[in-house]
């Protein structure tokens, strides 16, 4: 199993009046290669579940092992470590560092992993060239519109071709015709290198591209079940093949 | 993350961001210049009281003698000794201050008379005299420029010859020259004094020393820049026939090599005048008095001075220290989410220290060698303005200055680095 998480509880401000659980014991089991779309209504817990997740985060209780190791347990090196080796996430609100225009944005995490310089090049154009933005490599996040902050921000995540791709809301500042490329992209990553993704959304046709989708509603998972194959191929590939 | 790679992040961020490191270099740079200059200035007035006393002639005794005894020649005497002590002396010259002179060029006179005594070089700063009146005049020989620090501005000193032969010549100071003569050159022109025709042969530059003074006119204070030093006229010592009433000289100049062989020379000296006069028997006196002494008093007397000086400077350090610490501090908040991304794509605490590391330090560098380029020109300036000196920054506070204001700059940059690395990523993003 590569995620495991149980009975996870994210409470803030616990035992006071504004106490929120954010995240109500939650239990999901997410498996290498799934395609997973989450889904739930504003201040369901979405992101809180998917910074956890992603290791940006930790539960107030509850376990998570990944990749069969138990993440509570990891030294802060370690987590770095798998934020960039393992993870690709990108954020809801984009989270670009403005100091830095598109290229160096994405060129970063590589720079962490210790990529060399040449290869650095070639992965930075081509996650740029696949959003579309490598037209911007030199534009900074304050010369950009949303939709394309958008867009640096998943070449960010996906330039280093990690095993896991988490990404809140990927397509909320983008137009419908972007908002397809993008998940095209992400199709096409989970098809030919068998990338898990795990996909946050509150619009049912971009949940409804996933494998499985599971609702999420005040904290707690309220329906988790696998998707009909035939729509997954006709909205991901506008009706087009598939494998 | 390699040293060259957190170089090259730092020196990227720092591009990146012109402004908010521009702010923050600036901040060094008004802390390490006010420092600079502050100091400097509490620094340049000890400064200038050093070169007050050095146109005042650091390195001058003053020998005060004379023999009932009149087979001895104290002025040869003095003379010849000082020329075998030569490792420790300079120069010596009589100085005999005399009244009762009168000179006149022209229509104009001045004069000096014995009911006016009480004015002395270096005697004060405020003089009640009017600089148009009452030059000094002295008995010296050729070595009276040497001796008291003045140098020619025109003409000649006076010479050995003329010390020999009594020749009727004087040397005028800048203020006399101006006052009798005006636009005329006065070398070469006859001048009268006390009725007998004397020659002009040199003129002394104007030693003005700086220092401001007044004299009263009438019920308002005037500002006179030229020194009282500058108002003097100096015959050749073997004139006491005409000048001194025959009185033998008692009163020589000696000047040191430099201010060790001072005290050397001052204690050969008395030795000798103490084999020549014979003062045990009251048939004279002789005494040497070394000027540096009185500097050394002064120097106590500064001394509370020099402290209120050195709380400036701790004032100016603490107040450049919280400009720096204010401008490092305003821009915490952006940075703690740039860290909280850096923590997110995979960055370790050890690179995000180590690269804000390495950008404080950048900036605080440049802004501090900034900081002292404005702090040496402030310095030159206000040097120039308040003591008329050209004034430069101690090395000592200079490099204390620089490693305090850019130590606070790093400590200062890295503390939000440290603190926000140590956040769950997600509360760094958080930070507002
Ligand atoms: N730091 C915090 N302190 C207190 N409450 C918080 C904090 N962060 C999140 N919450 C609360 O936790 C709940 C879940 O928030 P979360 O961001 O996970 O929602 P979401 O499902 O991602 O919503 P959206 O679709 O609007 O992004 C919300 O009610 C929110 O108010
Ligand atoms: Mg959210």
């Amino acid at each position: 199993m590569l995620i495991d998480i149980k009975n996870v509880y994210k409470i803030y401000n616990e035992g006071q009046e504004s106490e929120v659980r954010a995240l109500d014991g939650v239990s999901l089991r997410i498996d290498r290669g799934e395609f997973v779309a989450i889904i739930g209504a504003s201040g369901s817990g979405k992101s809180t579940l998917m910074n956890i997740l992603g290791c940006l985060d930790v539960p107030t209780y509850g376990d998570y092992s990944l990749d069969g190791t138990d993440v509570t347990e990891l030294s802060d090196r370690e987590l770095a470590r798998i934020r960039n080796k393992e993870i690709g996430f990108i954020f809801q609100g984009y989270n670009l560092i403005s100091a830095l225009n598109a290229y160096e944005n994405v060129e970063l995490p590589l720079i962490y992993r210790g990529v060399s310089i040449l290869k650095r090049e070639d992965m930075v154009m081509e996650a740029l060239e696949k959003v579309k933005m490598a037209d911007r490599a030199q534009h900074k996040p304050s010369e950009m519109s949303g939709g394309q902050q958008q867009r640096v921000a998943i070449a960010r995540a996906i330039a280093a071709k990690p095993p896991i791709i988490m990404a809140d809301e990927p397509t909320g500042a983008l137009d419908s015709r972007t908002g397809k490329h993008v998940l095209e992209i992400l199709h096409t990553l989970h098809e030919e290198a068998g990338t898990t993704i795990i996909l946050i959304t509150h619009d049912n046709s971009i949940a409804a591209t996933a494998h499985r989708i599971v609702r999420i509603s005040d904290g707690r998972i309220v329906a988790d079940s696998m998707n009909d194959a035939d729509l997954q191929y006709s909205v991901a590939h506008e009706g087009g093949a598939g494998a | 993350m390699k040293l060259t790679q957190a170089l090259k992040m730092a020196a990227k961020s720092i591009s990146g961001n012109k402004g908010r490191s521009a702010l923050t270099m600036l901040g060094v740079i008004i802390g390490l210049a006010a420092v600079i200059i502050l100091v400097s200035y509490a620094q340049g007035q000890n400064l200038a009281m050093e070169k007050y006393y050095e146109s005042m002639g650091e390195n001058k005794l003053t020998v005060y003698a004379y023999a009932y005894n009149n087979d001895v020649d104290l002025a040869e005497e003095l003379s010849n000794y000082c020329q075998q002590i030569s490792d420790c002396v300079a120069g010596i010259t009589p100085n005999e201050y005399v009244w009762d002179v009168n000179i006149q060029y022209g229509v104009q006179s001045l004069g000096q008379s014995n009911n006016s005594y009480g004015v002395s070089i270096g005697g004060g700063v405020y003089v009640t005299d009017s600089y148009n009146t009452r030059p000094q005049f002295y008995l010296a020989n050729d070595q009276f420029g040497l001796c008291n620090n003045y140098t020619l501005a025109k003409g000649r000193e006076l010479s050995y010859m003329d010390i020999k032969r009594l020749n009727h010549v004087c040397v005028l100071g800048a203020a006399t020259a101006d006052t009798l003569f005006g636009m005329v050159d006065p070398v070469g022109k006859e001048v009268t004094v006390n009725g007998l025709p004397f020659t002009v042969i040199g003129v002394y530059a104007p030693k003005g020393n700086g220092t401001t003074e007044y004299n009263e006119n009438g019920d308002n204070w005037q500002e006179v820049e030229m020194s009282r030093m500058d108002r003097i006229v100096v015959f050749p010592y073997t004139l006491t026939r005409i000048f001194n009433g025959n009185q033998s000289i008692s009163d020589f100049t000696v000047k040191a090599k430099d201010s060790k062989s001072a005290k050397e020379a001052a204690t050969l000296i008395r030795a000798f005048l103490s084999g020549l006069v014979d003062m045990e028997n009251g048939n004279g006196y002789a005494d040497v008095y070394n000027e540096g002494v009185y500097r050394e008093e002064e120097n106590e007397a500064n001394k509370l001075q020099q402290y209120f000086l050195g709380g400036i400077a701790a004032i100016s350090l603490i107040v450049g220290g919280v400009g720096i610490m204010n401008i490092m501090l305003v821009t915490v908040t952006e940075r703690t989410r740039e860290i909280g991304i850096r923590k997110a794509i995979g960055a370790e605490r050890g690179s995000i220290i180590t690269q804000f590391l390495i950008e404080a330090a950048m900036i605080c560098g440049i802004g501090g060698i900034l900081g002292i380029i404005v702090g040496y020109l402030g310095t030159l300036i206000v040097g120039k303005l308040a003591f008329k000196i050209v004034l430069i920054p101690g090395v000592g506070i200079t490099v204390g200055a620089f490693a305090i204001s850019v130590a606070l700059g790093i400590i200062f940059g890295i503390y939000p680095a440290a603190k926000a690395s140590r956040l769950q990523p997600v509360d760094a993003l958080r930070a507002d």
